[in-house]
């Protein structure tokens, strides 16, 4: 290797892999041992959809085959997409990448939110577990990863299988959420000092559009969930023309959600390719301007563009127009991203690394991924290749070709960083090779099948249609792949039992990761580094003059004092909650006490987080040592999750709208709502912000009687805001307006009830803080914590603010 | 490594800087208008002459009350400009939903056949 490797090996005195024993994982906060957790589960993971893959392809192998009932076969390619997606490409590109390699990056010692952290994986752990748990209770999800309405209905699908698919997207989309909110506060508020957003290294960058899109992603979804759930568990009907819905609808959240999400996925990669690109080639990124801008392009685009997944629905003209324009768009900043590739690949001097190799056949088999889903923009070309194999082609080359590949790049990059081991060189070229000529044989020839009009979600084809040839070549060259990924595993068992010890930067890299040893200590950077350019560590090592290293910059710690840092303390709770949160969505299958069980076992754990650390609501970033980011990590995580809340009931608002009028019976808004009560409640939801910011004026003055005294109050407007509601409904429903009345009753009650129960989550949290305070638990200098709490109170009612005015006063006139 | 922060632009304001919030009396006066703008409201409601002009009116008035417990009550107005740079954007968002929901359901594909 033309790599100048330094001579001798630095490690870590407290190495994080090595640290406490086994049962220290499972209450670990730090992020790079979530990061590992991450990464061995969407192995597994991977590791079970890749045989469901291998099943179909043999099924597919010959014409009129019968390895596979179509039963057997439908459960198959639903989960295999649905764990590919949600439990291999998601938590490898945020889960693992993300943690190993971001906070290290921006010089962090580790993420905003540990405990939160922790919390997103176990959750995750939890959610994929369930969903596959139905295999025992008669069969897997069948309905395809899209679940498309009203296939999913109880009507069409009965039993259990689509239940554990929407709760388990339930819960793997709150463990999404939270992971996604960590990272952007993290990105935001946590980058090391001098570190602007200009001078971030690009992965960085993906990372940080990626988990904005998480945000706002996920809530549409999270909405179009619940809809499925309660058309399976409650009858109503959402998504079923009976009561004049549309199943149209699911469709639009579940691609309002979709094709950010396929971002979600490819956002990680380019940020990974971006960084081995530059590093193999011996130069600086091309145009790293334009890069960062195109991300945050392309993820601005991606929440415009969903309905290119719905032309064949027909929306209408001017629909498919500003669909196919949007979606034509986003094709030039991911052009920008390949041509800065290319260009700085020109002229490199290369090393030859297995990374590097993965990270060309990315940008190669990426663009040509991209390159059909230009053609599929055009509405007109696009009925021609929809449901058939064609797309088959063009999203694996996207996401497997593309996203995979680079993350195996990035894995040969990182590995020796996360292990302290190098890999062997050989056994990655024979990993390499192998992968990437059997990928290109199985799904290159799918864009013949595609064309020559075969069916995507078929389990067999007739002969004779001259399909048979391709299928089988297929189907060998998935074999072919797989034993590439097998010489993975062996690469890695290889490196961990005899690669030789990794030095600090074995690769001369660029960014901060290399300037502290492999593995890195527990705390990360002994300093926190102080950053003047782009490239900070490269800038460190040779500043301006390229020929002179300045001697071994890392091992500079290794000289050092032994640093007094605080690392964040390990904590039970994170595990507790997910447990609870999974014996919720096991109650809502089986039995609802245990569902109860659940909800208290999450309360207990929210409040032991909350006032676990006696230094809740200080600075614990001070105990850290690191009491220099510019604003309270905390805050910034509450806006955030308000800003992501918004769209959550957005979708919520955004339905009720959307059906307004389409009632085939009524009595509708207009004949039932009563605005004189309603009124009323408003004044007091209103009155009741008022008295929470007393309350926190209170705390703040140190008057905690007052500030108390005030909390009561305001959780008492909130009680008499839930009675009247309770009120409300209870005479909708004796006029019978029930839930499964029309469609009114299901949207008002679903919107208005999502509402009230965040009041009472609200009259919830007062109370707890209220009570905390006779024991002396929110003292003036923990104000924050009533802080946060208040703000989560005005956002339930600047939400009831729109409700009012959009669905009360509004629908009386409106809709005649 | 140079350890002097002044050369650099990211160099963070003090993290704890106390921010000016509103008074007692400012919180009793923000009180007093969304009163009255949801009385108006409701008075809007209920004029047969303004039913026409009834949907902007209400747009207005429930902006305006949402705007004010925005700024005051949840300080974004006496905050770090960063937490209304992130709450904004994903309000914008949020409209867009609605929007786009009532554009391609309620616009685009008209009313359902009836029974
Ligand atoms: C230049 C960029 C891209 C364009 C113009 C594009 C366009 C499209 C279009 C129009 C479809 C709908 C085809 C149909 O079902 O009829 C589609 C499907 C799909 N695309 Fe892309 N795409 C692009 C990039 C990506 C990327 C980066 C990914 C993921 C990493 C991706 C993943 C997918 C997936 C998973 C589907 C199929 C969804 C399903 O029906 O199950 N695409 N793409
Ligand atoms: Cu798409």
């Amino acid at each position: 290797m033309a790599v100048a490797v330094p001579k001798e090996v630095v490690k870590a005195r407290e190495n994080y892999l090595t640290e406490g024993g086994l049962l220290s994982w499972l209450v670990t906060v730090d992020h790079k041992r979530i990061g590992v957790m991450y990464g061995l589960t969407s192995l597994a993971f991977m590791g079970l959809a890749g045989f469901e893959a291998l099943a179909m392809r043999i099924q597919l192998a010959q014409p009129n085959n019968h390895f596979l009932s179509a039963d057997l076969y439908n459960q198959f390619f639903t989960m295999h997409g649905t764990t590919m997606i949600f439990l291999v490409i998601m938590p490898l590109g945020l889960g693992f990448f993300g943690n190993i390699a971001m906070p290290l990056q921006i010089g962090a010692r580790d993420v905003a939110f540990p405990r939160l952290n922790a919390l997103s994986y176990w959750i995750f752990l939890f959610g994929a577990l369930f969903m596959y748990s139905s295999f025992l209770f008669g069969g897997l999800p069948d309905a395809g990863w899209f679940g498309y309405a009203n296939l999913t209905e109880r009507f069409f699908t009965p039993g259990s299988r689509e239940d554990f698919w929407a709760i388990g997207l339930l819960i793997l989309g709150i463990s999404s959420i939270l992971g996604a909110l960590n990272f952007f506060v993290t990105i935001v508020n946590m980058r090391a000092p001098g570190m602007t957003f200009m001078r971030m290294p690009i992965f960085v960058w993906n990372i940080l559009v990626a988990s904005v899109l998480v945000l706002v992603a996920f809530p549409p979804l999270t909405v179009g969930l619940v809809f499925l759930v309660m058309d399976r568990f409650l009858g109503t009907h959402f998504y079923s023309t009976v009561a004049g819905a549309t199943p149209i609808l699911w469709q639009h959240l579940f691609w309002l959600f979709g094709h950010p999400e396929v971002y979600i996925l490819a956002l990680p990669a380019f940020g990974i390719i971006s960084e081995v690109i530059p590093c193999f080639s011996r130069k600086p990124l091309f145009g790293y301007a334009a890069m960062a801008y195109a991300t945050a392009l392309i993820g601005f685009i991606s929440y415009g563009v969903w309905g290119h997944h719905m032309f064949a629905t027909g929306m209408g003209p001017i629909a498919d127009a500003a669909f196919a324009l949007s979606t034509m768009a986003i094709a030039i900043p991911t052009g920008i991203k390949v041509y800065s590739w290319v260009a700085t690949l020109w002229r490199g001097n290369f090393v030859w690394t297995t990374s590097f190799l993965y990270a060309l056949a990315f940008v190669v088999q990426f663009t040509l991924g991209g390159l059909t889903g230009v053609m599929h923009a055009q509405p007109p070309i696009d009925l021609q290749q929809t449901g058939s194999y064609f797309i088959v082609a063009h999203f694996h080359y996207v996401l497997g070709g593309g996203s995979l590949f680079a993350f195996l790049a990035g894995l040969y990059y990182w590995w020796p960083k996360m292990t302290g081991r190098m890999m062997n060189e050989k056994l990655g070229r024979i990993n390499f090779w192998l992968t990437c000529i059997g990928f290109n044989m199985t799904f290159f020839p799918m864009h013949f099948l595609g064309l020559g009009g075969m069916p995507r979600r078929i389990y067999t084809y007739g002969a004779g249609l001259h399909w048979d040839f391709w299928n089988m070549f297929c189907t060998i060259g998935a074999f072919v792949m797989a034993t590439g990924i097998l010489f993975l595993l062996i690469a890695m068992v290889e490196s961990l039992t005899r690669g030789p010890e990794a030095p600090a930067d074995p690769w001369d890299g660029r960014t901060l990761e290399w300037s502290i040893p492999s593995p890195p200590p527990v705390y990360n950077f002994a300093e926190i580094p102080h950053v003047h350019s782009k490239d900070a560590f490269w800038e460190m090592k040779y500043g301006n003059n390229p020929g002179h290293k300045v001697p071994e910059v890392a091992a500079e710690h290794e000289a050092g004092h032994v640093p007094h840092i605080h690392v964040p303390a390990p904590s039970m709770f994170p595990i507790l909650l997910a447990a609870g949160l999974a014996l919720c969505g096991i109650g809502a299958v089986a039995w609802l006490r245990i569902t109860l069980v659940g909800l208290l076992i999450v309360y207990l754990a929210i409040v032991g987080i909350g006032f676990e650390y006696p230094t809740y609501g200080e600075h614990p970033s001070k105990e850290r040592g690191d009491d220099i980011y510019p604003l309270d990590s905390r805050k910034v995580g509450m806006w955030t999750f308000i800003g992501s809340e918004s769209l959550f009931f957005a979708s919520l608002i955004g339905t009720y709208m959307a059906y307004k009028g389409r009632d085939l019976i009524g009595p509708t808004a207009k004949e039932i709502l009563e605005i004189p009560l309603t009124s009323f409640s408003t004044f007091v939801l209103l009155m009741s912000s008022l008295l929470m910011v007393l309350a926190l004026a209170g705390f703040e003055r140190g008057d905690i009687k007052a500030g108390r005294n005030w909390l009561f109050a305001t959780a008492g407007l909130g009680c008499i805001f839930l009675g009247g509601q309770a009120y409300e409904f209870n005479k909708f429903y004796h006029e019978g307006v029930t839930l499964q009345h029309n469609l009114f009753g299901q949207t008002f009650y679903t919107l208005v009830g999502f509402h009230g129960l965040h009041v009472l989550l609200g009259v919830i949290w007062l109370l707890t803080l209220a009570f905390a305070s006779f024991k002396d638990m929110v003292p003036k200098k923990r104000a924050l914590a009533v802080e946060f709490g208040g703000l989560y109170w005005h956002f339930v009612d600047i939400v009831w603010i729109v409700i009012f005015s959009l669905v009360y006063l509004m629908d009386k006139v409106t809709g005649a | 490594m140079s350890n002097n922060p002044t050369a650099s632009p990211a160099e963070p304001v003090h993290a704890h800087e106390e921010v000016p919030r509103g008074t007692i009396k400012a919180y009793l006066e923000v009180a007093g208008v969304l009163t009255v703008l949801t009385i108006l409201e409701i008075w809007a409601f209920y004029v047969p002459s303004l039913q026409p002009v009834l949907i902007p009116i209400l747009l207005v008035l429930s902006g305006a009350k949402f705007a004010l417990v925005v700024m005051f009550y949840m300080h974004l107005k006496y905050d770090h400009l960063a937490y209304t740079g992130i709450f904004g954007p994903l309000l914008a968002l949020a409209g867009f939903i609605v929007i786009a929901l009532m554009i391609l359901i309620a616009y685009f594909m008209g009313s359902p056949p009836t029974a």
